[in-house]
């Protein structure tokens, strides 16, 4: 998990002595420091290990290819919990301890929000997988970006879903949080920019000992599918309530609510056919063939559906080739921006770091096509990440086909 | 939308209020007698639910011995919390107790979800559809639950009213001094309290984790509308709860339709402080009288 400490010793060593040497000599340039924030226990620890990983990794490549612009990069690990104050307590020690100049793979929108003041404060770039679209306009320095999307634009690509499978009347429940309610916001500006509207709308309070009042509400209008904004707990009961209640209506959810658990919890006959919308991969991408093999090496595990690890590849490599293009002493206003001029199209297209480092010195223009997607950042510092629809049958999760945003 | 509409409304407010109810009705139960607001009832409920579930886990499908075993486990849970904790800190004030028993729901918690992990639960029934009465689609666990948790209201009020233990228990819970100068023996009261506590926690789980999914804070999350409820019902009033906490639950379904369902939690509190506005204390609770 952790490090090597003796190849931090080493590069510490190696910068003590860089620092000592007399002046006029070429002196090896400062590391440039990552903090590995991630949710390794809480809500997020089925991805938190694989991620962080993977950045160590992948710096370890960026490395071993001689640095960006002659800055080795190191790595120091924390874990967020997935709790706020977890995460800012951890943040707050990379940014005053170990001086680290950039911070890479938060996940739930409450520990990014609570840790952006810091990150903000000391100038520090932030690569992250949260939801919540109040991260882009928080951040006035574009030094916040996303390698997912917005829960808005989940909501959008999941009512394209909804009209390719014919359906016409359609309600929304939604989980009262920020994620939830985004969710179900994008739905519902999607759908009526299509000409339709919505046949009845419930937000709901967590952790009730039922929700047959909201169903009853919502199954009154007679919808053919109720999109859930929720998590897995609270769908269990939601499903379960509305067969009891004697309804077929369809469900559609994001991929941590409406997945193969659903089916052992109520048996594969009351979810057949529920839909999923879930990140996925660049899975033909030969960036991903390379990182799904390193991951398989390092992990002793298949990726398997941890899309975020393939995020946080991504995150190294955009930030060392944007470094490398910044050119050597450039501070972080600089690296970023130039993070989007090494990844958005234009230039040839690159699927790893040494092979962008090459071009880079024969001067060309290079587009980063990434594990996790292919990377082009809006101004907001967004990218439109590539969705999958599957469908529940016989108690698992089949493939069916991809969405565009 | 039809009277069938407000009638299932009702129902779902009763059902709701009925689980709640018993939660309440162990709280005011310890209140009574051990005089003190219990903060472990939720987790001996979520104690009761997990012994559930190990008896599916174990293979057998019986749901009224998964019942047995959660009524078991939650009465084992409240009578040992007593023996070594509660019963060193009677006679030292609300205080004590009542924080105790907090560290002792947060040590519950995470004992369990030490061993049992965070991933969610479930009591596998077959789904089955509702049935039709005079128009109003009525589910069969519904009957079958809320008839458990009567039965279980009932019994304890026997205990309470119609046993010898139970108007020693009254008397306790009237005035201890008195009580053990005319011979009653007050530790055997408590113990049976205690068991009584389990028991109805046991029962609540049970129902809790039948109707919702089995996590480690599924009780804890209920404890707040209980306390709510038990103090709505008259702080000590066993009776009281259980009724504070129906009338809470249709007030709260029935007023959807007009307030939606974010402030319907809002409205509970709002009846609450109405309620002891008019009547400080609470709907079936009698004031202490100044001697």
């Amino acid at each position: 998990m952790r490090f090597n400490r003796r190849e931090i010793m080493l590069t510490g060593a190696a910068s003590l002595a860089a620092a000592m040497a007399p002046v006029g000599f070429a002196r090896a340039a400062e590391p440039y420091r990552i903090g590995a924030l991630n949710p390794i226990t809480g809500a997020g620890s089925p991805y938190g290990s694989g991620t962080q990983k993977t950045i160590l990794f992948a710096a370890q490549e960026v490395n071993d290819a001689g640095g960006a612009a002659g800055r080795m990069f190191e790595v120091f690990a924390e874990d967020t919990q997935t709790a706020p104050e977890a995460g800012v307590l951890a943040a707050k020690k990379l940014i005053e301890v170990n001086k680290v100049d950039a911070i890479f793979g938060t996940w739930s929108s409450g520990v990014t929000l609570a840790i952006m003041p810091l990150t903000d404060a000391a100038n520090v770039i932030l690569m992250t997988n949260s939801g919540a679209a109040s991260i882009s306009t928080l951040d006035t320095k574009d030094l916040v970006y996303r390698y997912s999307t917005t829960g808005i634009r989940s909501g959008r690509a999941i009512s394209g879903v909804i009209e390719k499978e014919g359906l016409t009347r359609v309600a929304t429940m939604a989980f009262n949080n920020a994620s939830g309610r985004d969710l179900v916001a994008g739905v519902k500006s999607g759908w009526e920019e299509k000409g339709h509207s919505l046949v009845a709308e419930v937000v709901y309070e967590p952790n009730r000992p039922g929700y047959r009042s909201e169903l009853q509400q919502i199954l009154a209008a007679k919808p053919e599918i109720i999109m859930l904004g929720s998590y897995l707990p609270d769908t269990t009961i939601i499903v379960r309530e509305a067969r009891q209640m004697g309804s077929d209506v369809r469900f559609i959810g994001p991929g941590y609510a409406i997945a193969p658990k659903l089916s052992e919890s109520l048996g594969a006959e009351a979810v057949e056919g529920l839909m999923a919308v879930d990140y996925v991969s660049s899975l033909d991408s030969s960036a991903y063939a390379h990182f799904s093999k390193r991951y398989q090496d390092e992990m002793g595990s298949d990726v398997g559906e941890n899309f975020y690890a393939s995020c946080a590849y991504d995150m190294v490599q955009c930030t060392a080739l944007a470094i490398e293009a910044a050119g050597p002493g450039a501070d972080n206003t600089k690296i970023a921006a130039n993070l989007r001029k090494v990844s958005n199209p234009g230039g040839k297209v690159v699927s790893g770091f040494a092979e962008g480092k090459k071009l880079l010195a024969a001067g060309e223009e290079i587009n980063y096509e990434g594990a996790s997607g292919p990377l082009d950042f809006d101004e907001h510092g967004d990218v439109k990440p590539l969705f999958k629809l599957s469908k529940l049958r016989s108690g698992a999760l089949e493939y069916q086909y991809m969405l565009s945003l | 939308m039809g009277y069938a509409y407000y009638v299932g409304l009702a129902i779902n407010g009763a059902v709701e209020g009925l689980t709640i109810g018993l939660a309440a009705l162990a709280i005011n139960l310890v209140f009574a007698v051990g005089r003190f607001p219990n903060a472990t009832t939720g987790d001996l409920m979520t104690v009761g639910a997990y012994a559930g579930i190990a008896v599916q886990q174990s293979g057998l499908r019986s749901l009224w011995l998964q019942g047995l075993a959660a009524v078991g486990a939650s009465m084992a849970l409240s009578l040992a919390l007593y023996l070594f904790v509660f019963r060193a800190l009677r006679g030292r004030g609300m205080l004590a107790p009542l924080l105790a028993s907090i560290g002792l729901a947060i040590l519950v918690r995470s004992v369990l979800s030490f061993f049992a992990g965070h991933d969610q639960y479930v009591f596998q029934l077959p789904i089955v559809r509702p049935i039709m009465i005079a128009g109003i689609p009525v589910q069969s666990y519904d009957l079958w639950l809320g008839g458990v948790a009567l039965v279980c209201v009932l019994l304890v009020m026997a205990i309470l009213f119609l046993s010898p233990i139970g108007r020693q228990m009254r008397a306790v819970a009237d005035d201890l001094t008195l009580a053990r100068t005319s011979g009653i023996n007050v530790d055997r009261v408590y113990l049976v309290m205690w068991l009584l506590v389990g028991f109805v926690t046991g029962v609540a789980g049970m129902v809790l984790g039948v109707r919702t999914v089995v996590m480690p804070e599924m009780g804890w999350n209920m404890l707040l509308p209980a306390f709510a409820a038990a103090v709505l019902g008259g702080v000590g009033s066993p009776a009281g709860a259980v009724l504070a906490a129906m009338v809470v639950g249709i007030a709260q379904e029935m007023s959807t339709p007009v307030l939606g369902f974010t402030y319907k939690i809002g409205l509970a509190f709002m009846v609450l402080v109405v309620i002891l506005a008019v009547r400080p204390a609470g709907l079936f609770g009698r004031v202490e009288r100044v001697r």
